[in-house]
Order: C-alpha cells, then structure tokens, then sequence
C-alpha cells in the first residue's frame, strides 16, 4: 500500500491504468483499458468535454472510415457513436471498386460528446475524473502514477497520456499575440509537457487548423449547390444497432478568384505565413493559405458547409481553415457564392502544440524508456480523429496489458489499417503530421470496411474485449456469411431466371445453368445488382444483398485471384518478420551497415527485419548485411567476447578460420 | 522467391585476397585484398608500409613471409579505404613479378596473415552488397571481362556506365507513378482535382507497356551478343568445310577459345566476325558414312540447323549444283527446319579463278535464301568466292556473315540498352506482362486498386533485376559465373 510523504492513505487512488484526456483517443483508451479487466481512471481537465469533436463534426472517410470500423470491431467507442449522433452520410469512393469505400458521416457534435459519454459510463471498471495532471509520478524507471494540479497522486502500473493539441498548445489568428490554449476556450497543459519534457524525450512542434464557422441564417442557400445525405442504412458498428437521429443535407460551394486576391493582399498578416507559427502543418489537409501558395493555377476550391448539429443553426465552413485576422476571414467569406451576407460565429484559428516523434515507442504504444506510459494520438504526430481513435484503443489494450502482466498486443499491417498506421509512425516516423491514406497500406484488398469485424473481431473475443452482446452479434455474423457463401456455391441459376437481369447490367447472357457463385466473378456484378428481388429456384434469394456481409463476400468472390496474391504477398512479409531483431543489439558496432543505416536502425530499434526494411535509409544491402551481422553477433556472444576474440585472431597472424 | 534470412550462404566479412590477373607467367601480376582488415593483413606481409597507408597512391615495398619475415619480393601497393574502393571495404592492390610461383608464395603469405581465398565474384558481391554496384552492372562487369568481340565489349561498356539500369530505374519509376496516379484516384474523392480518369491511368499503362515490350525486343540481339550467333558451317563431303572453320578461327585465334563440340559430331570455336561474336560450327563428322548424298542437307538441317542463326553452305567452284544442295534449300523457310539465313560460299576458289568481285556468276539461277531480309543481305547469284590458300573472299565472308545476321539489330545503329542475360529478359518479360495484365483488367472492369497489384508485381520484377529488392538466391546466380578476382 502506498503512502503519502504526509502519511494519508492512498488506496482508494490506486488503479491499474490511469488515461491523461478524454478526446477520441483517451475514451477509447479508457474504455478498452477497462474492458479488459483493468481497474482504470480517466481523467480530463473538463468532463464536459469528453467526445468533444474539436475539428469538423465528421467521422470516416477513404481510409479513415476503415480505421473507425477496425476501432468498433476491437469493441471501441467510435463506430457506436458516430451512429448515434450521424445527421448526414456518403459512402465515398463507390465510383471505384468495393475494396476502397470510404464511409463518412457528419455528426452532430452534442449528439456525439453525449453518445460517448453514455457508452464511457456504461463500461464497468472505468472511472471518470476531472482534472489537470501535471506530473508522472515514477516506480523507478517504470511510471507509477500521475499528480494532479490540487496535488492528489493517483497510482498505477499503466499511464496513457492522450493530450491531444494541448500541450504547451498557442492558437493564432493573424498578427494579434497567440493566446496559450489547448483548444478553443480551453487552457493548455503546460505543467505536464515540461515533465515529459524533463524525462529527456526527444520533442517537436506541429500546427493544424480549423475554419470558421458561420450563421446558417446568413447563407443564401440559391446560391450553392446541394448535397443530399445517401439514403443507405449504413452503420459503422458491426454489432449495435444504434437509432439513427434524421438526416439533414450538406451545401457545396467554390472559393473563386477574388478570395484568392485577398488572400494573396493578406498573406503576410497569416500566423503561418508570416512567421509567427513555426510548426509544421499537414500537407493533405492545407489551411487556404496554403492551398492558394501551393496551387496557384487552381481557379477554384471546394467548400463544404456542414451542419454543427440538428438543433444548431451553425455551418462549419470545411474547406477554409485559416489563421488569417478575424476581418480577412470575414472579407474573404463573403466572396463565397452564398456567403456574400454571412456572419461568423467562431473565428478559424491555427493552433500549434508539442508532439513527441514517435519513434520512440514500441509497437503497442509504450515509451521505450520509461516503461509502463503509453502514448496515443495527435501527442504521437497523427492528425485525425480516426487516427487519434486506433491508437487510443490500441494504447489502452497494452495498457491493460502491461497493469495485469500480459504480453503485447500488437496488430501487422495486413491485419489491420490501424497496424499500418502504428507501424509507419513507430519505424518511418513522421515528418508533418500523419494521416492515414489507402495508399499508406500494401494489403488494400485485405484491409476493408466491409470486412473489419471479421479481421478483428475474433481477436477482439479473445482479448476480452467484447461485451456478451457484442459476442453474440459477432457469432451471428459468422453464421450469416457461411450461409450466403454456401448458398452462393450451392444454388444453381438458370438462363432464363437471369439473363433479363444481365441484359440490364450489360452483362454477357446464360447459355446454360451455372452456379451463382460463377456469375458472381465476373467483375460488373456484386451481389446487390445480381441479386436484389431476384427469383432463383423458385424463391427469392434467402439473405440481405445489400448487407455488408453479402458486401464483403462479393468482393472476396470478384477479386479472389487479387485477394489471394495480397495474402501471398503478406506472407512473404510475414517470413521477413519472423526474423527477430532485440532492442541489445549493438548497431553501431556493425560496421558493414551502412553508418546512416546503423544510426537508423539504433533510433528506431526495430523488433524485426520486416520493420527495418521500412526504415527511411535502410537500403536492402544493408538489410543483407544485418541479418549477417545478426547471425555472427548471435553465435559470437556479447560484442566484448567477440572483440576480445578478434583481438585473439589477428595478433596469432594464423589464418581466420571462415566460420561456417 | 521467399525471403530466408535464416540459411543461405552469406557472405562473412572477413578479408578476402584472390590473384586478380589470369595464371601462368607474366611480366607482372596483381593481388587484391578486401575486407576490414585488409590493411592489417598487408600490414604483416608489407612491414615497411606507412600506418595508416596513403590512399591511392602506390608505393614501392617490400613483401616478406609474415610466419619468418624471409623476403618474397618487391611490390607495388595500393591502399583505397572504404568507401572509395570498387567493393565498398578497405581494399589493397599488391603488384608484383609475374612468376607462378612467386605469385602463390605471395597470396599464401597473405592469407597466413590473416585473408581467406575469395570464391568466384566475390569482390563484386561485395561491391553490390555495399551498394557499390547494382546487379545488372555487376553483370555487365563479368560481360565486359568476357567481351571477346568488340560488340560485346560496347554493349558490356554501356551497361557497366548504367545505361540499362538506368533504363530499368527509370521504368521502375513510371510504374510506381502510375500505382500513385491510381492511388490519388481512389485517396482524394473530394478534392479539387478533378478524378484521374481511367483512360489516363490505361494511357499510361500502354506507354509504359510498350516501353517495356521495346527493351524486350533486345534481348535475343544481347543474347546473341554474349552467346554469339551459330553459324553453322554444312554441304557435301569435301566442300571445304573444315579448311574453312581452320582458316576462320586460325586468323582470329588472338581472340579465339575453342570449344569442345557438345555433340560428337560437330567442333565449336568462338570466333569474332566482322567485329561481332560467333560460335562456328563444323560439321565435319558427317562425311563418314553419309554416303547419301540426298539427305546430305536434312540430316545437317535435324541436328544443328533448327538453332542456327546463320548456314554457309559450302561448295567447291569446280562441282555442279546437285540434289544434295537442293534437298537442303528446300528446308528454309517457314515450312522447313531451317529459320536462319543461308549463305551460298563457293570455295576452292584458287581452282578456278573468277571475277575479282568475289561474287559467282554461276550460282544457281535461283532466289538465294535470306533474301526476303531487307537488310541488305546477299540476293540472287550472290554466293561468295572464297579460298583458303589465298585468302580470297575471306574477308568479304567475314563481313558478310556479321552483316546477315547483326545488321539491323539495335546495336549496330544506335547505344540502346541491350538485355544481355536470360535473368535480364525473364525479369523485364514479367514486369511487361504484369503491366499488360493491368491494362486489360482495368479493361474488363476490374477496379484499378484490385487491378494495381500487377503493378506491385511488376515494381517487383523490376526491383529484383536492379537487385532493390535482393535475395541470398539471386545473388548466388548472379555471381556463380564470376572468375575469381573479381
């Protein structure tokens, strides 16, 4: 039992792992960390603010909307969410193939906070406390705790810090002084990024930024275009059935030449451009400043005005992040088509915070040098509420992990985008803030929206991650997909059951009966064009095609060739893994690597070969020679033995015997 | 080709030390040492050498046995620390007196002071490993080492300067640009840029495809080029044929290895014709027992004529066109075994004297074969006077022969990037069929990210020849034909 250097009794501050911010990233590390059987505290400078979407109210996406549905598949808070605060949905990409949908929602931003909220307070074992911490409190080398600002110490073998942009975090907004602030109207977290500082980590600067929102009142709704929520009946958890809330539409517009000119007239008084603001922004998600420098020939920009909520009049202007003076903002806003009379109701900012370059964490999160404390989201260089989510969950299971004794767990990246995404950050690192793309990803094919809970949901079983119910949906799922592939195999069609069908789909007609399962291969029919309403042997087909169970399945039918050379390719990878690398391993001593290499290969200390062949500087002739060096080192003993033995060698001027 | 990091048989780095010239007597000879202790190693057989040694600069010392210090010669050596040496170690160059057994009492001092004996391309294995050289280089130096023809000897040049494996880097690139273009496609739906169409992702392809299929079409010139072209040397007994072969290899035998025939009944040599490589076949062995002179011409088109690239018929000036000459035209073309051009040679022609032009007026009044080629080979009444005994027409043969069967091929106009080796064209000939079969999946409708994984394959294909991406196995092929010093 631990005591206070004033002797009270601390036992009711004890937990197993103690989570620092309740964003997307801290309330999934509290509640994975919990789900697991970890005693766990969650705590936040204003419990208010938990689920606060601080950006755009939206969710998903290419690539992120994958990650969402990997985090609910793992049990996570995301997916059940977003389903219950969604006011608008696209599935983006469906001009391209099923593997690269991307699902995106809009979300009312109350309706979210509360949604995760309700789903935090239902998880048993997580408590929620608010709070500033200011420091670690130390076992030794490993964590042991944290202090808050009132001086209360609360004890634990795990600490995840999600601090999100707030620490040390300034916003700008033209020449006016930055106001320190970990968020709109919030104070940043200045006290614990100097302890973590003080603990010798390797720190850096970044900057993002939001646009300003605008009184919906204020737009002339002629002037843009529409854009009608997709009527599917999607949802991004695979195993609740959360009430959807009602739709509202979205309105597109286009920035034109003339903001570009006041923009330009402007562009010194920018926090970023004039050089007020030294960090570092993300390329894929440019302020307008940036999109005017770095694309001067583009005549026009898009510009998405999304509802803040269902009972909000404001209009989040996506497309405008800025960190311009409040009356360029309100100069350029009105020489928008539709916004000629609009009114701001909160200002763009920049905002630039500390980030610690993730490289010096292990795949499950944890800093290399201070065990026991883990780190997830933007505080890893991320940007994205997606993002910030898989690593929250990812950090919260090692977490747990770590506080009950258990091995790591640790996703690969033809498991999941989620082990793409840990992995780039840990072996490549991050030079501007990272997002996920597809392209990020070598096993598309593989890693899917459609197909996340299956990928994880086994696992999430296993982990103890899943409640019962959650457990039963996953099983039925299971038995659902084996009934429509043997149906599929199963059922024969008939000419002229399907070739009316065909004509309409423009494909080639039926000469003879054949096996649903055969049709379903040619590329230009899934199962919900095939099949939706259509009579085979008499009746109508016995599952849901619109599902994404019969979703998934069309796909791995379509691309089974393409499929089945990204699982070849996997495992190719898979071998290269296999060939462990220990964090003892004298790099710097072996000298047929390549010196870049071998500083390299010391700073990110990779655990396999796999991962230090994706190492920037890392060519494949020094991966030959390493798993050389590797296998010498490991039959030579410590570099000492090895050293004193070559020392043997050369001074008995016999021949070095080759070794084997 | 999987990757095995757990067996194969890697290279140690210790130091390694091979005679670099070839064996036997010389005026001088030279020994390489590679390796982290290289300058150690020397430092024992070279006693007087300066510490550290000055770097490429060659000084004069002496060599002594480091087991009793006995003097062995004196030397010239030269140091090249890492990285600044061919394999990417501490390398040192030791010259000395070109006797066989000097030579060896020096290498055994050398490696009683601590070197190994390098196996076969060992130094260039290095080289490549430490990324020195890349693989297709690395073959293009074994080529240039081998270039017994001056063709050879350019293509190998240009191959070692990087020409080809610039072309393959720069293939590479497009490849992995199109995968990009695919991928901004699928990644930014919303953005400003308008899609990238499907039509220009299937343009490029085609570019690139056709790219690709270019560089192909150079592999059975490069591969005739290291192979040399078979000519083979057929006509009735007592033609000429072996004086012939004798007077064609004997002028060249500065340059020429004979072979051993493979078959019992034929002679090899490798000879240089007109400035490019040839492996001259004669079929000497067929004049016993071939009495029929009918099948003279088919029994030589079945055994060696399906693979030739060129045929000499032979016939004395002074013997009539018969049925056995006949029998053999009869052969050509499309519907008989024999593909490659034939070229009449009328020899003996010190019997008969003729026109000094070398060419025979009394040649069969028939179409000479090769002559659909349009490049500018022999045409009707076009045979060759030669003779062995004077020498007539030798040289015009020679010329003609080169011309037959390298005129028009890509060497002889331009410095194109050739394929010399069989790895070379079953590496681009995948890359090209991955990217054709991306184009036609993107065809039938299948989606461009199921459809980009032919391109993952062939940026494969394309690594792997460059040997971005290298396997123990790939290596070992590549340098089990090395010669040892290199």
């Amino acid at each position: 039992m631990g005591q206070r250097e004033d002797g009270m009794e601390t036992g009711g501050n004890r937990y197993d792992v103690i989570v620092i911010g309740g964003g997307h990233a801290g309330s999934e590390a509290g509640s994975a960390a919990a789900r697991m059987g970890a005693r766990t505290l969650l705590i936040t400078p204003d419990l208010d603010r938990i689920g606060q979407m601080s950006c755009n109210p939206a969710i998903g996406g290419v690539a992120k909307g994958v990650v969402a549905r990997e985090v609910d598949a793992l049990g996570g808070v995301m997916g059940r969410a977003t389903d219950a605060s969604r006011i608008h949905f696209r599935m983006l990409n469906q001009s391209r193939g099923p593997a690269v949908w991307g699902p995106r929602a809009q979300c009312d931003r109350g309706l979210y906070a509360r949604a995760v909220r309700r789903i935090l307070d239902g998880v048993d074992g997580l408590d929620l406390l608010q709070g500033l911490v200011v420091a670690l409190e130390l076992d030794g080398e490993r964590v042991g705790g944290v202090r808050t600002r009132e001086g209360e110490v609360f004890r634990a073998r795990a600490v995840v810090v999600t601090a999100g942009t707030f620490l040390r975090g300034r916003i700008h907004r033209g020449g006016d002084d930055p106001v320190a602030a970990g968020r709109e109207g919030e104070p940043p977290a200045v006290e614990l990024a100097q302890a973590l500082e003080a603990r010798g980590l390797e720190m850096g600067r970044f900057k993002t930024g939001t646009p300003p929102r605008i009184d919906g009142r204020t737009v002339d709704y002629s002037r843009v275009e529409l854009q009608e929520s997709h009527p599917e009946d999607f949802r991004f958890s695979a195993y609740g059935r959360e009430t959807l809330p009602e739709q509202r539409v979205c309105w597109i517009t286009w920035t034109g030449e003339e903001l570009r000119e006041i923009v330009e007239r402007n562009l010194e008084r920018s926090a970023v451009y004039g050089g007020a603001l030294a960090g570092k922004g993300p390329r894929y998600c440019p302020s307008i400043e940036d999109k005017i420098v770095r694309f001067p020939n583009n005549p026009r920009h898009q510009i998405f005005l999304e509802p803040e909520g269902l009972h909000s009049q404001e209009l989040y202007v996506n497309g405008l992040s800025t960190s311009l003076p409040p009356e360029v903002q309100r100069a350029f806003l009105r020489s928008v088509p539709g916004l000629e009379r609009s009114r701001i109701t909160r200002l763009g900012y920049a905002i630039e915070y500390d980030y610690f370059p993730p490289h010096q964490l292990r795949h499950s999160l944890e800093l290399r040098v201070i065990p026991g404390l883990f780190f997830a989201g933007q505080i890893n260089g991320t940007t994205g509420y997606e993002e910030a989510a898989g690593q929250g969950i990812v950090a919260g299971i090692n977490a747990a992990c770590a506080a009950q004794g258990r091995e790591p767990v640790t996703f690969e990246r033809d498991e999941a985008y989620l082990g793409v995404l840990i992995d780039d950050l840990v072996t490549r690192g991050v030079d501007e803030p990272y997002r996920l793309f597809t392209s990020r990803a070598e096993f598309r094919l593989l890693l899917r929206q459609d197909n996340a809970v299956e990928r994880l949901g086994p696992r999430a079983r296993s982990l103890g991650l899943l409640a019962e119910w959650q457990e039963e949906a996953l099983e039925e799922r299971r038995e659902r997909r084996e009934r429509i592939l043997g149906w599929l195999a199963d059922t024969v069609v008939r000419p002229e059951e399907v070739n009316a069908r065909l004509g309409e789909l423009e494909s080639t007609p039926l000469s003879q009966p054949v096996r649903v399962l055969e049709l379903l291969r040619r590329p230009e029919l899934s199962p919900e064009k095939l099949l939706r309403d259509l009579e085979v042997g008499g009746g109508v087909v016995p599952f849901d095609v619109t599902g994404d169970v019969a979703g998934a399945v069309g796909v791995e039918v379509r691309y089974a060739g393409y499929v089945q050379r990204e699982r070849e390719r996997a495992e190719r990878l898979r071998e290269k893994a296999a060939f462990r690398l220990g964090e003892e391993l004298p790099y710097m001593d072996f000298e047929t690597i390549s010196y870049e290499a071998r500083s390299k290969l010391e700073k990110v200390l990779p655990e396999n070969l796999a991962q230090a062949g994706r190492i920037p500087g890392v060519s494949p002739a020094d991966l030959q020679n390493l798993v050389l060096e590797v296998r010498r080192w490991k039959r030579s003993g410590s570099p000492q033995q090895k050293k004193a033995r070559d020392a043997e060698a050369s001074s008995s001027a016999l021949p070095v015997p080759r070794l084997p | 080709m999987a990757f095995q990091p757990g067996e194969g048989n890697a290279m140690e780095v210790d130091t390694i030390v091979a005679v670099a010239t070839p064996p036997g007597r010389g005026a001088l000879a030279l020994l390489r040492l590679s390796g982290p202790g290289a300058f150690e190693v020397l430092a024992r057989v070279a006693p007087e050498l300066a510490r550290p040694p000055s770097p490429r600069r060659a000084v004069l010392t002496s060599l002594v046995d480091p087991d009793d210090g006995a003097l062995l010669d004196r030397g010239l050596v030269t140091c090249f620390p890492a990285p600044a040496s061919y394999t990417g170690e501490d390398v040192a160059e030791v010259s000395v007196h070109g006797g066989p057994l000097l030579v060896a009492m020096v290498e055994s001092a050398l490696v009683s002071a601590g070197a190994r004996s390098a196996e076969p391309g060992e130094f260039t294995r290095r080289a490549v490993l430490h990324g020195k050289l890349d693989l297709v280089r690395a073959e293009a130096v074994a080529d240039l080492i081998d270039a017994d023809s001056p063709a050879l000897h350019r293509a190998a040049l240009h191959q070692m300067e990087g020409g080809l494996s610039h072309r393959l880097a720069g293939l590479r690139e497009e490849v992995l640009e199109l995968e990009a273009l695919v991928m901004h496609h699928v990644d930014f739906p919303d953005e400003d840029d308008p899609p990238v169409s499907v039509d220009r992702v299937v343009e490029g392809a085609r570019e690139v495809e056709s790219r690709l299929g270019r560089l192909l079409e150079t592999a059975p010139e490069g591969e005739l080029l290291r192979e040399g072209a078979v000519a083979v040397l057929a006509g009735r007994p007592n033609a000429g044929k072996s004086s012939l072969y004798n007077a064609l290899i004997g002028e060249e035998r500065a340059i020429v290895t004979p072979v051993p025939g493979t078959t019992r009944d034929a002679l090899e040599a490798r000879v240089s014709l007109g400035g490019y490589p040839f492996r001259l076949v004669d079929t000497a062995g067929l004049r016993e027992g071939a009495g029929d002179i009918e099948r003279l011409g088919i029994e030589v088109a079945r055994r060696y004529l399906a693979g030739a690239d060129l045929v000499l018929l032979c016939l004395p000036v002074d013997e009539e066109w018969g049925p056995g000459e006949e029998a053999f035209l009869e052969e050509r073309g499309d519907t008989g075994s024999i593909g490659a051009p034939v070229l009449l040679v009328r020899t003996c022609a010190d019997r008969n004297p003729g026109p000094r032009d070398g060419a025979d007026r009394s040649a069969p009044r028939r179409e000479e074969p090769g002559s659909d080629r349009s490049d500018g080979g022999p045409r009707v009444g076009g045979a060759l006077r030669v003779s062995v005994k004077t020498g007539e027409g030798l040289a015009r043969l020679r010329e003609t022969a080169a011309a037959l069967v390298y005129q028009g091929l890509v060497t002889s106009r331009t410095d194109a990037p050739l394929l010399t080796r069989r790895r070379q064209r079953e590496g681009v000939a995948r890359a090209h069929a991955e990217v054709r079969a991306f184009s036609r999946a993107l065809e039938m409708a299948i989606p461009a990210e199921a459809a980009v994984s032919h391109l993952k394959e062939a940026e494969g294909a394309l690594e792997e020849l460059l040997g971005v991406i290298t396997t123990d196995d790939v290596l070992d092929r590549v340098f089990r034909r090395f010669c040892i010093g290199k």
